[in-house]
């Protein structure tokens, strides 16, 4: 480990955990698509041959953000949430973001599409990140600290209800709000925010309908197997079929068009039924693992006092399990049924950059951390302050 | 970088609290993948594997092969082949915009195709195509056009032809047999079809065989009494009979006499059981068994042995036939000439009516009757066939003497062609009569009846050689280094108004080889044209060569060894391609 170590400028338990996400990925979308692709496109490989050059696009993406110092990130911070909301409402255009089941998401670029909030998420995240240092004191004292980054918040979901996205609108605000906690907002206005937040989100689900057909047939998808439960039931079936090994690598049936577009949100339910309850824990396992890695990292940072990065590991900490969570639950029938991408895993180029990016980023921050003798020095001391 | 530490002072507990909070997810989720797929909860594993199955594990009936059906020495005359019937579902295949590829492969026209669709707008299933050969349907399938799908089954197919078109018969596209012995023996043939399950997709395509959850039970294969090359032999020769005497239709039929088996049985006119488009039922009969035909002056050979059983006559009993003709009531029945006073056997070799009709009015009606009825005639042969006739023999309170007289010469019943054969078995078997056979069974069956003694039956069939001899009626009959028998018989046939006067039915009925015979042939040609209408010009030269062709293919040594026939004998067997009875004898 150590020589790894040495010869790689980079954490390696982060590194390997984020390529087998990919590896266990490119083989879930292999598997899935290829009847899709054969029938869609008269190729099986139509879209492992995409994934592929989506990942080799996206490691060329995340080796440039390694590079790029954090200081760059914390002193461009408004640029990029201009350009995330300029995204979005550039999606909105009619005309120019594309409609595909009834959500304008996506930005035609050619042969591929941009996914508008995927970048957007990214781009708050690195405002907000930003934003906590350089208000951090104003945060934890008075509540128009606190007000700023809310109004920010807001204008984005608004951007991002209009597409309709509720998944992303519930991740950013998930991580938003665990972002203000962890830097240490005051408790008092934090519990006010976050239970009015709480009540607007309920009232969006019941503002529209389609929501609360969508979260009737996530309580009971048996009732309308045939409607509105149909495609979770085909889930259901897939996780049913996989008992603890799995029907086998390619042995899928639900993938024969019973599970709509299997390679893409409910992917992980065709890796359940082809590996079964050990090969879903061993996902379950890596995310675990990477996101307790990537806490650690930002509580190294903490410790030692580079706010910034802790503030940017917490937020990707938290959009990695938000997703994660949300996608395995939402195709295991534990949560109502959300478009929204299981991280390094899914079939998807915009999801894919960025979460390699935001991957980058936590290396290069745990990177800092390494090369830093002085602080690594003054750790120790510094934690034990704080449990002082 | 913010160098002062101070400001970074953050309670930890905020941390371990979303530690804890995050570590909640992955258990959430654990747990519910868990209740999913191994404990067995409700709604869990069991309860969805079931759902899944209910959505795409469909059975499928695996088509049972139908039995083949061969000649006695095993050459196929029905076979089931596989084959692939396109079907579609309406529903699906009319949302495809562009029919051009599947109406092509089908030869015919998207438009027509659309208008077959709109037809049937409210069906599942329909038939685009029945009974491809595999290699077609393959290509089509690969088209990949939504709805439209492929079915396993076999087409009946029959190398043979129309040769034993009528006694086989034929299935129907579903493969139930529908004529001839297809519909007789269906239930032996058909078997029982099993139940596959399969997976498909959700376009109804299937992907993979699970398993057979019941074997498909094959059919039994059926082996027939005939033999192929004398089928084919027979059939050539009716065919020739047909070009030469410019008849209408005919039948040959020829019985082993010791087995009762059907040995051949040909009929014109002729269908292709193979291509079956505009067929007639004049053409699909088997005549030989379903046709009624009046047998006239072959029923002499029977009016015989009432004579002889009576112990009134003896087949050299003189009987006074001057002359030539005999009224009887207010009708004359006619000689060709006067023949004057000549003996029984006499009578038959020369088809007297007048002396048939003396000894008629001597036995009177019952005693022939009797003989007919024992021989046969009038009672069903139960081989099963389908539309087999029975004939009838005439059963009436008063007898006048015309009838008395016109029964003793073969009018006034009706008998099948096979009927008649089946009858002149018994005289060629040493007088039992065998059950008829349309299966090979290879020896004498053992619930045979004697009908008549041996000694009977000898000397019919001396009388019967007689009449293919020089005095007798059949001349034409005879077969080269062979001795044969026979009886010819003409008859008017039945009109509008009676009989009619200018259209005949010829047959003969003949026994080869006389001393040790083995078969039995009868040959009825339906309304020869032109002068050689007669049973024996028009039937027994027919016999003739169908006797020498069957003679050679069962391996009988001739009994003529005559150096003086080989001379003879050779330029008529280069004729009909035989090989050179030098050769056979030698």
């Amino acid at each position: 480990m150590i020589s790894l170590r040495e010869r790689l400028p980079m954490d390696p338990t982060l590194l390997l955990l984020g390529l087998a996400l990919m590896a266990v990925g490119l083989v879930a979308i292999s598997s899935a698509s290829v009847e899709y692709g054969t029938f869609h496109h008269d190729n099986g490989w139509y879209h492992t041959q995409r994934h592929l050059f989506y990942l080799v696009v996206s490691l060329a993406v995340a080796t440039g953000a390694y590079f790029v110092p954090a200081q760059f990130w914390l002193a461009t911070g408004w640029f990029w949430l201009l350009g995330g909301v300029a995204l979005l409402v550039l999606v909105l255009l009619p005309g120019v973001g594309k409609d595909v089941n009834g959500s304008q998401r996506w930005l035609p670029l050619g042969p591929f599409t941009l996914q508008a909030s995927e970048f957007a998420k990214f781009t708050v995240l690195i405002y907000l990140a930003g934003y906590l240092v350089r208000h951090g004191d104003e945060l934890r004292s008075r509540w128009q600290g606190f007000a700023k980054p809310m109004a920010v918040l807001l204008l984005v979901s608004v951007l991002l209800m209009a597409e309709p996205d509720f998944g992303a609108t519930v991740i950013l605000v998930v991580t938003a709000f665990g972002m203000l906690f962890l830097a240490g907002v005051k408790l008092t206005s934090f519990l006010g925010v976050m239970s009015l937040s709480v009540a607007g989100l309920v009232a969006l689900v019941f503002a529209a309908p389609y929501r609360v057909a969508r979260l009737t047939a996530y309580t009971d998808p048996w009732a309308d197997p045939y409607g509105s439960g149909f495609q979770l039931i085909q889930s259901l079936i897939a996780f049913g079929r996989g008992e603890w090994v799995g029907v086998g690598l390619g042995n899928s049936i639900q993938k024969l068009f019973y599970l709509p577009e299997a390679h893409t949100d409910f992917v992980f339910s065709i890796w359940a039924e082809e590996t079964g309850f050990l090969g879903a824990m061993l996902v379950i396992g890596l995310f675990v693992a990477l996101i307790g890695r990537i806490l650690w990292v930002a509580r190294q940072a903490q410790i030692v006092g580079d706010e910034f990065g802790a503030n940017l590991c917490f937020g990707v900490a938290l959009v990695f399990s938000g997703q994660a969570f949300v996608n395995i639950g939402v195709s295991s029938g534990l949560l109502p049924t959300k478009g929204l991408t299981l991280p390094f895993v899914s079939y998807g180029g915009s999801s894919l950059i960025v979460c390699c990016t935001m991957l980058a980023l936590v290396l290069r921050i745990e990177r800092d951390l390494c090369v830093a003798p002085s602080r690594k020095a003054a750790a120790p001391a510094n934690k034990k302050r704080a449990r002082a | 970088m913010s160098r002062a530490p101070r400001k970074t002072v953050i309670a930890p507990w905020r941390f371990y609290l979303v530690v804890i909070a995050l570590l909640a997810l992955p258990t959430l989720l654990v747990g519910r993948v868990l209740s999913l797929q191994v404990l067995d909860t409700d709604r869990g594993r069991s309860f969805l594997q079931n759902q899944g199955d209910l959505r795409s594990v469909r059975n499928a009936e695996i088509p049972a092969y139908r039995g083949v059906i061969s000649d006695r020495r095993g050459e196929p005359l029905a076979v089931s082949t596989p084959v692939i019937s396109l079907w579609t579902d309406p529903a699906i295949l009319a949302g495809v915009e562009d029919l051009s590829a599947l109406a092509g492969a089908l030869e015919t026209t998207p438009s027509a195709l659309r208008e077959r669709l709109d037809n049937y707008a409210g069906k599942r299933f329909i038939y685009l195509q029945r009974h491809l050969v595999p290699v077609a349907a393959r290509d089509i399938l690969a088209l990949r056009i939504p709805g439209v799908y492929g079915k396993r089954e076999y087409r009946r197919f029959y190398p043979a032809g129309e040769v034993v078109g009528q006694l086989v018969g034929f299935t129907n596209t579903d493969g139930a047999g529908i004529t001839g012995l297809e519909l007789a023996y269906d239930e032996w043939l058909k078997g029982v079809p099993g139940q596959k399950q399969y997976i498909k997709d959700l376009h109804g395509d299937a992907v993979r065989d699970i398993g057979v959850l019941e074997p498909a039970r094959p059919g039994k294969d059926l082996r027939l009494s005939i033999d192929l090359r004398l089928q084919y032999l027979h059939h050539q020769e009716l065919q020739r009979a047909m070009a030469l005497t410019g008849a209408s239709a005919g039948t040959i039929v020829t019985l082993d006499s010791h087995t009762g088996e059907v040995l051949a049985m040909v009929n014109h006119p002729v269908y292709n059981p193979n291509s079956r488009r505009g067929i007639t039922p004049a053409q699909t009969r088997n005549r030989a068994m379903t046709d009624m035909y009046e047998p006239g002056s072959t029923m002499k050979a029977f009016t015989l042995v009432a004579a002889l059983e009576s112990g009134r006559y003896s087949t050299e009993t003189l009987i006074d036939t001057s002359p030539g003709r005999i009224r009887v009531g207010r009708k004359v029945f006619p000689d060709p000439r006067d023949y004057g006073e000549i003996t029984v056997s006499r009578i038959i070799e020369k088809s007297s009516q007048v002396g048939v009709t003396r000894i008629a009015l001597d036995l009177g009606h019952q005693p022939i009757l009797d003989v007919f009825a024992r021989f046969g005639i009038g009672s069903m042969l139960a081989t099963g066939f389908p539309g087999e006739s029975a004939g009838l023999l005439p059963n009436r309170e008063r007898w006048s003497d015309v009838e008395k007289a016109t029964l003793a010469f073969g009018y006034g019943l009706t008998a099948t062609p096979l009927q008649l054969a089946h009858a002149y078995s018994a005289f060629a078997n040493d007088g039992i009569l065998q059950p008829v056979s349309l299966l090979a069974t290879g020896q004498p069956g053992t619930d045979g009846t004697r009908i008549i003694s041996g000694d009977l039956a000898a000397q019919v069939l001396t009388v019967l050689q007689r009449v293919t001899e020089e005095h007798g009626t059949a001349r034409k009959a005879q077969v080269p280094g062979y001795h044969v028998g026979g009886k010819t018989g003409t008859v008017h046939k039945v009109g509008p108004g009676g009989y009619q006067d200018n259209k005949y039915i010829a047959l003969f009925a003949g026994i080869a080889p006389i001393e040790d015979p083995r078969f039995v042939t009868v040959v009825i040609i339906n309304e020869p044209q032109g002068e050689a209408y007669g049973g024996g010009a028009a039937a027994a030269p027919v016999f003739s060569r169908v006797a020498q062709g069957t003679l050679r293919l069962l391996n009988v040594p001739p009994e003529v060894p005559a150096p003086a026939e080989l001379t003879v004998a050779a330029p008529a067997s280069h004729t009909s391609g035989a090989i050179p009875r030098a050769e056979v004898s030698g």
